[in-house]
């Protein structure tokens, strides 16, 4: 839950730097929808590697799984098992 | 309104506060917006209505341009089917783009190359079924650096093959149609690593589909399908009203273009077509430097309302379809930001060169590169995969004039693409500082001057985004040269 919020926070900042104070739910589209571009997958990518480890090396950047907060949450829950 | 019904820019900008009187008007009405609207949308009377008038905007829209061209037919009667049998969308999708492809697409080349399109089809499949069944193959743990080497080496060696032969004859007939079909193929093993990735049946109907596409696909892949489809009858009713929008939109540039500019900016103001301003450099001829920076200003204004009316044709039947997806161009002239630019001015194909080159540099190759590696990937996808993209698009030449020679015949092109990436790359660092000073600074230093310092740097750079390896970069120079009055 912690990992959520820590998340959310950052994706929040990203939004605020664009202008885009609106608010959004969990499952709301961010990448796949343009709110936020490529340039802030890359900020978002950096974030999880330095903060929770997670390792794009092999399992390759989808947007996909970055594309919501439920979904990256998901996927650094997955990655640290996969790492243990 | 789902979330991928926003803007790609949805963001307020507070200094545009004072002219909100601006902001609210439309042109076109967001009729997506009027509650009543979407309701009739949802009925039989609305749906009949909706795709009335958007058959009567493909004629109108086809009529203007290319009068035998039955492709609208055939795309109203495909909408017709997925409006009324929504459940089925994806597979009546995969029937109308195979119909497309069959029965009209390849049979328009100088020849008809339905052979060639089945075979490419049938390698495809098969490339698919062996990437998804043996993960832990070449193909199965690099399968888009793993796609694109194999074509490389294929095309590298049909350029060996003896002249005149028929072997090569045959396989310079089949390369470009297989290189239509290649990037679809690479956005449909990027779709291998999805939990919920569709059986290549489905994924048929994102090759080249019915809508329209280039090589580049549109809009996007089965994962960006999937992702945006129509989920509620409300949801379809909003992505067929912004498909209705979004052909109108592109009908009002069309008559603009065709009836005010074009008229106006060659006829009455007599600039010549940039094509012939160059040709007038390369003979030597005399000309004004500032009739140079006229045409060349129109062929970039030109080209980017051309660009517009072409992307929003097919994301509006895209949209009709029940997939609502962004815009292929938005206000590119707005960008505040090199790279913002590449982003709102031909959005899939720089989505294409994010998803097979910048994201897989980014994440695997330059890890240990510190600040340099946002600029490293930044040249791997817009300089390196754009030129890639663009050679082996143009499969001719190599037939022409051989692997290598059409290479060194590319070298303007390359320059295009390496100042493009390393401008780009330098604007994402950027990037971040500008949005935090930007709020402080008047409207002319936010949103006057540095659209028109991007315009300028995209104006100029058009003079080498050249693909034809006609002429050396040399010329280029030149008639940059000429702009500034630096040569007669």
């Amino acid at each position: 839950m912690e990992r959520k919020e820590t998340v959310r926070e950052f994706l929040q900042t990203l939004l605020a730097r664009k202008g885009d104070h609106q608010p959004f739910s969990d499952d709301a589209s961010l990448l796949l929808s343009g709110r936020l571009q490529s340039v802030d997958a890359v900020s978002l990518a950096v974030f999880l590697e330095e903060k929770f480890g997670v390792d794009f090396a092999e399992s390759g950047f989808d947007q996909e799984k970055m594309d919501t907060l439920n979904a990256i949450s998901t996927w650094i829950e997955e990655s640290s098992h996969d790492g243990q | 309104m789902t979330a991928a019904a926003e803007p790609q820019s949805a963001a307020p900008v507070p200094i545009l506060a004072h002219f909100s009187f601006l902001r609210r008007f439309r042109l076109i009405p967001r009729l997506e917006q009027y509650p009543r609207v979407v309701a009739l949308a949802q009925t039989i009377v609305g749906k009949a209505t909706i795709l009335a008038l958007f058959g009567l905007g493909l004629d109108y829209a086809t009529w203007l341009h290319y009068l035998h061209n039955p492709r609208w037919k055939v795309q109203i009667c495909f909408l017709v089917a997925v409006t009324a049998l929504p459940k089925y969308r994806r597979i009546l999708l995969t029937v109308g783009t195979l119909l497309w492809a069959f029965g009209i697409w390849w049979q328009w080349a100088d020849h008809p190359q339905i052979i060639q399109a089945a075979i490419s089809l049938v390698i495809a499949a098969m490339i698919f079924w062996y990437a998804s069944h043996f993960r832990n193959s070449w193909l199965g743990r690099r399968p888009v650096a793993t796609l694109l080497t194999g074509f490389t080496l294929t095309v590298l060696l049909a350029s060996y093959l003896p002249r005149g032969g028929s072997v090569r004859t045959a396989a310079f007939d089949f390369l470009p149609v297989a290189g239509a079909y290649l990037w679809f193929l690479a956005y449909s093993l990027m779709d291998l690593n999805s939990k919920s990735r569709d059986p290549f049946r489905l994924q048929l109907g994102t090759y080249q589909p019915i809508w329209g596409s280039t090589n580049t696909p549109f809009p996007k892949g089965a994962a960006y399908l999937r992702r945006i489809e129509a989920k509620t009858p409300e949801q379809l009713a909003v992505a067929q009203l912004k498909g209705v929008k979004l052909l109108a939109w592109s009908i009002v540039l069309d008559l603009f273009l065709n009836y005010v500019f074009i008229p106006f900016v060659h006829g009455y103001l007599g600039v010549p077509l940039y094509e012939f301003a160059f040709h007038l450099s390369l003979v030597r001829a005399r000309f004004p430097w500032y009739m140079g920076w006229a045409s060349l200003i129109s062929e970039f204004l030109e080209r980017m309302i051309e660009f517009s009316i072409f992307g929003h044709r097919i994301i509006a039947v895209c949209r009709m379809a029940g997939f609502l997806a962004l815009r292929n161009t938005y206000s590119p002239l707005s960008s505040r930001s090199i790279a913002e630019f590449w982003n709102r001015y031909y959005y899939y194909f720089k989505e294409l060169l994010v998803d097979c080159f910048f994201y897989p540099a980014f994440m695997r190759y330059f890890k240990t590169w510190g600040r340099w590696r946002l600029l490293a990937a930044t040249v791997a996808a817009a300089g390196f995969g754009n030129a890639f993209f663009h050679f082996f698009r143009d499969l001719n030449y190599i037939d022409d004039f051989g692997f290598w020679r059409a290479l060194a015949g590319f070298q303007s092109y390359i320059f295009y693409t390496l100042v493009l990436s390393v401008g780009i790359g330098i604007s994402q660092m950027r990037q971040r500082n500008l949005e935090n000073k930007t709020q402080k600074l008047s409207w002319i230093r936010t949103r006057l001057i540095p659209p028109l310092c991007v315009s300028s740097f995209f104006c100029i750079l058009r003079i080498f985004d050249y693909t034809y390896k006609r002429y050396p970069i040399s010329e280029s120079f030149r008639f940059l040269a000429h702009l500034f009055n630096l040569v007669s």
